[in-house]
């Protein structure tokens, strides 16, 4: 029985110290928030509260590409911001309650980054009808509202370049996709990654690997398990590996460096975000401009503008593109824009589902 | 179990607050080495919170004192049962399913669902137990390798059944039909939303959990067993099958705690549920001491400060998870002390016994020798 | 050390060596009754001892031997919950001597040497190593003062070579390289242990693995040596090599203590022998002077007042009956028990005497459903429950007062009425229905407190804050409150103080009047002699033939039980 006990503690802490090791990108929500913008040369009455996904700032992705837009609305419209990250594992109630807090201290304008904050996000708008919010990555009626503006993307628009860029600079003909959590939303990367690929070489070979499966989201933040994932595919033989993993990215790209491979990185230009020492392997990045939809949110509300309703940024909107950083696809360049055109004109139609 | 006296008793609180005590001075001096507010994490953490932040409190501790009470069962026949976090999600992913059909109306609905859930997850925990009565695998090992498994077999069932509204990316089971979702209860006065009906459902079994265990022949072999599994053996206790019982109630217990989520928040499983409940419930029966009234408490308190750690963020600045370090610490903490209070009054209680002999002895010039 | 020749009597009586524990003057000292002339020369065993043992045995005039002490234990104590394992233990000995200890199984050898070896340490009483009181913290504390211990389960890694092996743990000796391995050499030289510093372990037999842990204890500086049963692992040709082996020691001076239940081996190869009993030191013997049959009654006697027969109450009405038993041991050795058949009548008590571990308490086991016999039959009365279940045996009336009460007859952490309930889940007063009825079984429990004498300020303490014999008086009341048919009663009064032992043989003898069969395995010679109305003795998981107590001795059981005097048995 005592022993049972002391077995028992170990584990149970162990637990609480994985959960948190996880989670180290929100060690540092940005304590800076808590100051209002006084450096800033203008003054806005608008107060924005971010409510981020498992990672929060840092997590050198998807996170940080809306805290990218955040700092931008900052200092360029002197908005006073507030941010907070979510617990990977945490229930709808600290959901509703984090967005409840933001309104409670005063937000006028709360954002709240990834799907997960859809039923969170519905009901928050309708008790507060005066407070307004943006969600990215959901358009559903869960979190629909008169003072919600949906932030979507097609992913797979983007993804289909990059698929195509790693066809194209592919010479074994095999590629990899690494995903972080099996869920629909990158589903829809993998679709669009593999429908270009195929658009340029019918033959390819498409590795395709989730990370973890729900509820567990921590795919999204474990390097360890991208490196793993990574490693593999190489070693079987795929040369350039995509990731639409977030914080497992990096792992990602610590396997293409010691494998003498390539990989391409997503949501933010990674070639430009990532550690200094991977980024000679970020062939591409697939960018998802999140920082410029919570930017638009931000800039119309200043402009007296509220946006609503489902605001798609696709490859037209300009929401979605490929990075040409380190000019490594700088040769095929035409190829892409021309496929680019191609779907912007709707000759392609880009699968959502693979 | 014991007749209380205030020696025991006072001992018996020594622990927890001893433990709090010395979570609070190293969560302090952690803060302070990384320069973060400490009043004002103290201040944020200890503040009274809202009605709606108590209904949050009482509606997490219900889930977590059905997880506590689903370990403890295990703990106190030395049963380490450390799948309940993949005994619960096969319980809640098996109710969801159920309850989506509405083949039944209202009520009935939840109550077959629920039924549906204890038996799918004391079905998941009664292979742990197959294998450690027939196999010998230790139920620690077998838990872990089928919390995995749970995460992989329900994740593959689910992507079967799963469907996605038009425009969202989270996608779920079948939303049960309004008729049986529970809308919770008022009873916390000036909150807009409401503790969870099923708070009921944690009543129940903390007062079975008591009368079955404390009360009923079972529940002494059951003790028995966890004492000392010789002395059981040789009282006529078949522990093979107590193993076997023990592990499946835990199992079907685990079953529960997902259900005042499902029916009065979540209304189906989806990829947004929440995770990490079984394990939770370890550390929280260890603070409770298995004691059903001992969980209750332990329950609140881990409630407490998962929802007022919501507000540090906010607040403060400070990251959350500051909170698993206090509970972490907690945790350790009061494993010391409980074992220290252990052996201080099991020495208090000779010396007593031994005291009180003597002066019998005294009295009674007692003829006999001396006892040994 | 001296050991005074009682006249015409082998038996070592010297009053003031002999320790025995308090009791009231009026109580004879029990072992008159037995101490009766020695008509034959010591034990055929001692021409075969190797003469190595017997040059180095002192004159018996020799009162001390010259020089210090290599080690001296004065009033050694040590106290668990509920139990002391040693008391006033006091012995000392010679420097480059083998002096052995024996005593049964549980009589406090282990404890003693662990308290020697600074694993434990004592309550009370000093140890002198060398002339100079030592305190010993820890094994490192002890191997300071030149005591070094080889356990009876080999410690070594079977993937590291002898050198590394040796080394591990003591670096900072010789160093991990050639220092070492000179060192190593050196001692396998001095005292012809004949180990290659770089053979592998693993490759290695048990003798030789024994010799390693011998010279990982030299290594170490130390001067005297504890072997705890070190011949249990060996087979005969190796017991011979050890023997050859701690004369070379001895030779170079090294101390070697020598942990045995094994008499003849005892006898063989030390030049003084202490006997321990109930956890004191009874007697230090000369083994030239004492043969296997008198040491096995130093051993296991009885220092109580004897339990006195009671004119006979056998009935014709058969109770319990053992057919045949057999019970495999593992690993397809030796059968651990080996046709085994007994029967016990309404009103009788059948004693099994025996040395520890030739099957009495698998015997117990297989009876009591707790271990399914290979093959045979257990009967109670008519009805065959040889394949029942430990709880359907108990409700058919079998009551169990197992031998180890801590590990089978307690809750040790649960109050005492808790405990009243244990082993009679199933009966009244305890449960209602399938609940338990706390009130009755405390009621009940006070009963039993009251009319056991179970000395406890209340039934709500916990049972291992119980003395010893009051846990066993309160295991006696429960089993004989449920008025069981046969009683299986092992080792009763074990560890249980001199009143408390009175009282239980009374409630035994009490129960036999009113019918009840009981079978008494025992390693007390007196208790069995004086309970019983049928002995039988059990060795190597067989049963010998009856022995009548009013007509059998203790030296005759003493030689049945070791197998000392199988040869002259007649019986």
């Amino acid at each position: 029985m005592r022993h049972t006990m002391k077995v028992a503690a170990v584990v149970s802490v162990a637990a609480l110290t994985l959960a948190a090791c996880g989670d180290s990108g929100s060690d540092k929500p940005s304590s800076s928030g808590s100051s209002s913008s006084s450096s800033s040369s203008k003054k806005s009455d608008i107060k924005v509260g971010m409510a981020y996904d498992v990672g929060g700032r840092g997590d050198q992705s998807f996170n940080d590409s809306a805290a990218a837009g955040l700092d931008k609305a900052k200092s360029e419209l002197g908005v006073q911001i507030k941010e907070a990250a979510a617990v990977n594992g945490e229930n709808e109630a600290a959901r509703e309650e984090r967005l409840q807090q933001l309104i409670d201290a005063g937000y006028t304008h709360v954002v709240a980054v990834g799907f997960a904050y859809a039923a969170s996000v519905g009901k928050a708008a309708k008790d507060n009808p005066d407070v307004h919010f943006a969600i990215v990555d959901d358009a559903s009626p869960d979190s629909k509202g008169a003072n919600v503006d949906q932030i979507t993307f097609a992913e797979n628009e983007g993804s289909f370049l990059v698929g195509a860029a790693a066809a194209l600079k592919s010479k074994a003909g095999h590629i990899g996709f690494v995903g972080g959590v099996n869920v629909p939303l990158i589903k829809k990367f993998e679709a669009g990654y593999i429908a270009g690929a195929k658009a340029v070489n019918p033959n390819i070979k498409v590795d395709s690997q989730y990370l973890t499966q729900p509820p567990d989201f921590g795919g999204f933040g474990d390097p360890a398990k991208g490196k793993t994932a990574a490693e593999g595919m190489y070693q079987g033989g795929a040369d350039i590996v995509y990731h639409a993993a977030g914080g497992s990215g990096g792992g990602v790209f610590t396997a293409a460096k010691a494998a003498g491979k390539l990989a391409i990185g997503v949501d933010s230009d990674q070639a430009l975000t990532a550690p200094a020492d991977v980024r000679p392997v970020i062939m591409t990045s697939m960018i998802k401009k999140v920082d410029v939809a919570v930017y638009d949110f931000i800039k119309s509300a200043a402009d007296g503008k509220e946006l609503t309703g489902n605001n798609v940024y696709d490859l037209k909107a300009g929401g979605v593109d490929y990075a040409t950083t380190g000019g490594q696809v700088d040769d095929i360049k035409t190829k892409l824009d021309d496929y680019k055109q191609q779907i912007i004109d709707g000759k392609i139609k880009v699968p959502t589902t693979p | 179990m014991n007749r209380l006296s205030p020696r025991r008793i006072g001992l018996a609180l020594a622990a927890p607050v001893l433990a709090l005590l010395v979570a609070f001075v190293i969560t302090s001096l952690v803060l302070t080495l990384f320069g973060d507010p400490v009043l004002e994490v103290w201040k944020t953490i200890l503040h009274v919170p809202k009605p709606r932040q108590t209904v949050q409190i009482v509606n997490a501790a219900t889930v977590f004192y059905l997880s506590a009470v689903a370990v403890a069962v295990g703990f106190r026949m030395n049963l380490f049962n450390i799948g309940v976090d993949g005994q619960y999600r096969v319980g809640v992913f098996a109710a969801a399913v159920f309850a989506g059909q509405a083949w039944l109306p209202g009520v009935f609905n939840v109550l077959v669902a629920i039924v549906v859930a204890m038996v799918a997850a004391g079905l998941w925990a009664g292979i742990a137990a197959y294998l450690k009565v027939r196999r010998g695998v230790s139920e620690v090992i077998s838990t872990i390798m089928l919390n995995a498994i749970a995460t992989g077999v329900v994740s593959w069932l689910f992507a079967k059944v799963a469907q996605r509204s038009e425009g969202s990316n989270i996608t779920e089971t079948k939303t049960i039909p309004e008729s049986s979702q529970l809308e919770g209860l008022k009873l916390i006065p000036g909150a807009t939303n409401r503790v969870f009906t099923l708070v009921v459902l944690a009543v129940i079994v903390g007062v079975l959990y008591w009368f079955v265990l404390g009360k009923t022949r079972f529940g002494f072999d059951l003790r028995a067993t966890g004492r000392s599994e010789t002395a059981a053996v040789a009282s006529g206790v078949n522990v093979p099958r107590m193993v076997m019982t023990a592990m499946v109630a835990s199992g079907a217990l685990a079953g529960l705690v997902g259900m005042p989520q499902l029916f009065g928040q979540d209304h189906n499983y989806g990829t947004t549920i929440q995770s990490g409940l079984g394990f939770a419930g370890i550390g929280i029966a260890l603070l409770g001491r298995n004691n059903p009234i001992g969980i209750a408490v332990a329950s609140l308190l881990w409630a407490f400060l998962d929802i007022q750690s919501n507000a540090l963020q906010i607040g403060v600045g400070v990251a959350q998870e500051i909170v698993f370090i206090i509970q972490g610490v907690i945790l350790f903490a009061v494993v010391i002390a409980y074992e220290l209070i252990r052996r201080t009054d099991i020495r208090l209680e000779q010396q007593r016994v031994a005291r009180e002999l003597a002066a019998q002895r005294h009295s009674t010039a007692a003829t006999e020798g001396a006892p040994a | 050390m001296v050991v005074v020749h009682g006249p015409g009597g082998a038996v070592a009586s010297d009053p003031g060596r002999v320790r025995l524990p308090h009791h009231g003057p009026a109580v004879p000292d029990p072992r008159a009754r037995y101490a009766r002339p020695c008509a034959e020369p010591p034990a055929p065993t001692r021409a075969r001892t190797r003469s190595v043992a017997i040059t180095a045995s002192p004159p018996l005039t020799q009162t001390t031997a010259s020089g210090t002490p290599a080690v001296e234990l004065e009033g050694i104590t040590k106290r668990f919950p509920g139990v002391v394992a040693n008391k006033d233990v006091t012995f000392s000995v010679r420097r480059g001597t083998v002096h052995a200890i024996v005593g049964e199984n549980g009589a406090g050898k282990s404890t003693l040497m662990k308290i020697l070896y600074g694993v434990q340490r004592p309550d009370e009483g000093t140890i002198k190593v060398d002339g100079n009181v030592v305190n010993l913290h820890s094994p490192s504390d002890a191997i300071a003062a030149g005591i070094g211990m080889v356990f009876q389960h080999f410690m070594l890694a079977d993937n590291f070579s002898v050198l590394e092996n040796v080394v591990l743990g003591a670096e900072k000796l010789h160093g991990i390289g050639d220092a070492a391995r000179h060192e190593i050499q050196r001692i396998s030289d001095t005292y012809k242990l004949g180990i290659d510093p770089d053979a592998l372990v693993g490759d290695l037999g048990v003798g030789a693995r024994q010799r390693i842990e011998i010279l990982k204890v030299l290594y170490r500086g130390a001067r005297t040596l504890i072997l705890d049963e070190p011949t249990a692992v060996l087979v005969p040709q190796e017991v011979d090599e050890l023997f050859g082996q701690l004369a070379d020691l001895k030779d170079e001076g090294v101390t070697v203590l020598f942990i045995s239940h094994k008499l003849d081996e005892v006898l063989k190869v030390a030049d003084s022998i202490t006997v321990i009993r109930r956890g004191t030191t009874i007697d230090t013997v000369d083994p030239s002077t004492v043969n296997a049959r008198q040491l096995a009654e130093l051993m296991v006697g009885s220092e109580l007042p004897s339990p006195t027969t009671e004119e006979s109450t056998v009935t014709d009405r058969v109770l319990l009956r053992v057919e045949d038993l057999v019970l495999g041991g593992g690993g397809g050795g030796r059968p651990v028990l080996d046709g085994i058949s007994l029967t016990i009548h309404a009103g009788e008590v059948l004693g099994i005497a025996g040395v520890e571990g030739n099957g009495q308490a698998e015997l117990v086991e297989v009876i009591m459903g707790m271990r399914e016999p290979t093959s045979g039959r257990v009967f109670l009365g008519d009805r065959d429950i040889s394949d029942w279940g430990t709880r359907d045996i108990r409700e058919a009336g079998v009551g169990y007062i197992p031998e180890d009460r801590h590990r089978h007859g307690l809750l040790l952490e649960a109050p005492l009425w808790e405990n009243r309930i244990l082993g009679h889940q199933t009966e009244k007063p305890n449960v209602k229905g399938q609940l338990i009825d706390a009130a009755s079984a405390k009621a009940d429990t006070e009963r039993i407190v009251k009319e056991y004498d179970v000395r406890t300020p209340s039934i709500f303490v916990t049972a291992g804050s119980l003395s010893g014999g009051n846990q066993q008086k309160l295991i006696i009341g429960r089993e004989m409150s449920h008025s069981p048919k046969v009683l299986v009663a092992a080792h009763p009064t074990r560890g249980v103080d001199v009143g408390a032992q009175a009282s239980i043989w009374d409630h035994i003898r009490a129960a036999r009047r009113e019918g009840l069969a009981v079978l008494l395995i025992s390693a007390d010679l007196e208790e069995l002699i004086g309970l019983s109305d049928t002995i039988r003795v059990i060795l190597r998981g067989q049963l010998s033939g009856d022995f009548d107590p009013d007509q059998v001795t203790a030296e005759d059981l003493g030689a049945a039980m070791t197998g000392a005097g199988e040869k002259e048995q007649t019986r």
